[in-house]
């Protein structure tokens, strides 16, 4: 126990580390580029007016030496104060970014169930039949929604159910010529919305948790303890689901950990394709439009989300794993 | 006859006074190393997916190399007036046109031959793959041979800014570097991008493997007799990493390529009327409106091209990874 406190401690000290070095990053990026940093944080723009680009130097202190500049992005960032959008104006950036990772939330969110239940189980059905028909058919099913570009996936989906059957939306998460609100139908409205965008992920998503469940249960299958479970009369479904199963889920906490990154990266492309109204989506109009203050909010809020979903994965394979030691 | 023998003589000459030049040892290593070349080639040839991905290869950098010659073949088959470049516009009207016995996959907006933009994106496509490997590969081997090898706090240092690179989601900081480097959009700079952002997968595992090859004995044995650092780095510990780094590297090239298309995609990528990728044909495609004048040619055959050589590195990647990792080989 007492290790694993340690093991926990360090794990938090390490994931503030990273995130203060996220913050330092978010500084450097939009303000060490060379050239003018006025021009770089306002850009350019005729159609930003002056007083508003003055009121902005003003407020980031875009004049003062780089070391007080940083004194007053450290304040902000601790107030999550990213200054107003350039576009819509009066209304500061964190709240536009909070607003869109609620729909980052309910695509990722349902993508990854799908991915882990689905994927888990061809996983375990590919290993336990291996060489079979069904294991070589669901590897290369997977290596080939692998090797496939997200959007392009997406595109694919477009095509063929929006345009030449007309089964599901493929543009926002919600029909915008309804009010949403808490009823069925809304809720219904937004399920439809949310087929295309979903499934995109999930599919090219799950191709790693099947590899990680079929090698990781191979792996397992090999194990002494399996023998012995067999040779003490246990039929097969017991043996997996009592023996293999419970042992070959550390490496899938592992890849989940892993993945985060990876799924976040999709759902940005998943976003942009299906003009789904999340964080990804958010973030690409804001670099078409330059709007600074919302690509800040948007970078700390997802490194701060992916930070501690990251976290949470590590703990919980310290809690699983007793083995688990820190390398 | 008589040429023949001279040529044979003149090899034969050839060969004894280089063979004379290199010592002994510098022999016996060479003629080692061409063994295990010709060993790792007998194992892979046995693996059907490897071969597979390395026909698909051949397939596609053939398709780049002779990218003009293609063209020049095809027009004199289907009876073009001419090999169609694929920066020339083609078509008169502007906006799309639909495949036709001219051109097979249709024409873009700007008035350019698909087929022809999809043959010569090969190129471009190929080469941000493999340099941006070279880049990521470079960075993220050398940070996790120091980082390794040094241990200690250095090792600490190296390794907190590994996470962030780990942590952050690779398109966010792609998307965020994109767009405040200053600049047009280039070759080289998406080169940069996909670079910097992928290398610390490589160094965690990279750093992994050096931590065992450290305490093991040759390295004990080398330092005892006084190597230095650098010598034991270079001499002792990076062979035995390159095996694995090098299946990595063709898995890598892979996620670089689906990188570009992405970051093209977006239309942060290089400039679609200088240069040509299959991204940036993508790019065009819902710019140029394909999917509302339903040309799905448009965007089925770039996507499908890039779907087949990634699967092409992933197969290749995967035999090879299969072939120099111990773990795995056992099984």
């Amino acid at each position: 126990m007492k290790r694993g406190t340690r093991a926990l401690a360090r794990k938090i000290l390490n994931s503030f580390i990273t995130l203060m070095l996220v913050i330092v990053i978010n500084f450097l990026l939009f303000r060490m580029m060379p050239g003018n940093p006025v021009n770089f944080v306002v850009p350019n723009d005729p159609k930003i007016p002056e007083e508003f680009k003055l009121e902005l130097i003003e407020k980031y202190g875009l004049d003062d030496p780089l070391h007080e500049q940083f004194v007053t992005y450290i304040v902000d960032v601790f107030t999550l104060d990213f200054g107003d959008s350039f576009v819509y104006r009066n209304t500061p950036a964190m709240d536009l970014v909070l607003e869109n990772m609620r729909w980052t939330l309910v695509l990722t969110g349902t993508s990854s169930i799908l991915m882990i239940i689905i994927g888990m189980t061809i996983g375990v059905y590919a290993a336990w039949k291996r060489g079979g028909l069904f294991d070589t058919s669901s590897l290369s099913f997977s290596l080939f929604f692998y090797a496939m570009p997200t959007f392009w996936l997406g595109m694919m989906f477009i095509v063929l159910f929006a345009k030449m059957w007309d089964l599901f939306p493929a543009d926002s998460a919600w029909n915008f010529k309804e009010p949403l609100e808490y009823s069925l139908n809304s809720l219904f409205d937004v399920l439809h919305h949310l087929v295309l965008p979903a499934a995109t992920l999930t599919l090219v998503s799950i191709g790693a948790f099947v590899l990680i469940m079929r090698g990781s249960l191979m792996d397992v299958m090999t194990e002494e303890y399996i023998t012995t479970a067999k040779a003490k009369g246990l039929t097969d479904s017991q043996v997996l689901r009592h023996h293999a199963v419970p042992n070959a889920m550390l490496p899938m906490v592992a890849l989940i950990a892993i993945d985060i990154a990876y799924i976040v990266g999709g759902a940005f492309q998943v976003e942009y394709v299906f003009s789904y109204p999340g964080i990804g989506w958010a973030t690409i109009e804001a670099v078409y439009i330059k709007d600074y203050p919302i690509l800040q909010a948007a970078f700390f809020l997802i490194a701060v989300a992916v930070i501690i979903a990251n976290l949470v994965a590590d703990i919980l394979l310290v809690y699983m794993d007793p083995r688990v030691k820190l390398g | 006859m008589i040429r023949i023998a001279i040529t044979v003589d003149k090899k034969g000459l050839k060969k004894r006074r280089s063979a004379a030049v290199l010592s002994e040892p510098t022999r016996e290593k060479l003629r080692l190393s061409k063994d295990k070349v010709k060993k790792t080639w007998r194992v892979f040839k046995q693996n059907r997916l490897g071969m597979a991905g390395l026909i698909i290869l051949i397939v596609f950098f053939m398709m780049a190399v002779f990218a003009s010659q293609i063209m020049w073949i095809l027009a004199f088959i289907a009876d073009w007036e001419y090999p169609y470049g694929p920066f020339d516009q083609v078509d008169e009207e502007f906006g799309g046109g639909a495949p036709s016995s001219e051109h097979w996959l249709g024409t873009d907006f700007r008035g350019s031959d698909i087929l022809s933009r999809l043959i010569y994106g090969s190129r471009v496509s190929l080469i941000v793959g493999l340099v941006a490997t070279v880049v990521s590969m470079g960075l993220g081997t050398i940070i996790g041979l120091l980082s390794g090898y040094w241990g200690g706090l250095k090792d600490e240092v190296l390794m907190r800014i590994t996470d962030v690179f780990l942590v952050l989601p690779w398109l966010v900081l792609m998307i965020a570097l994109a767009a405040v480097l200053p600049g047009g959009p280039t070759v080289g700079k998406v080169v940069f991008v996909i670079g910097i952002t992928g290398w610390s997968a490589t160094t965690r595992m990279v750093r992994a493997q050096v931590l065992s090859i450290k305490e093991r004995a040759f390295v004990e044995r080398a330092r005892a007799i006084g190597s230095s650092d650098a010598h034991i780095v270079a001499r002792h510990v990076f062979p035995n990493v390159f095996p694995i780094v090098f299946a990595n590297a063709i898995l890598t090239i892979a996620l670089s390529i689906l990188s570009e298309s992405t970051l093209s995609f977006i239309g942060l990528g290089p400039d679609p009327t200088k240069v040509v990728t299959w991204g940036n044909m993508l790019e065009d495609a819902v710019k140029g409106g394909a999917m509302y004048n339903e040309l799905y040619l448009w965007i089925f055959a770039p996507g499908l091209c890039i779907v087949f050589v990634v699967l092409g590195f992933t197969f290749v990647g995967y035999a090879l990874d299969e072939i120099f990792n111990p773990k795995l080989r056992k099984r």
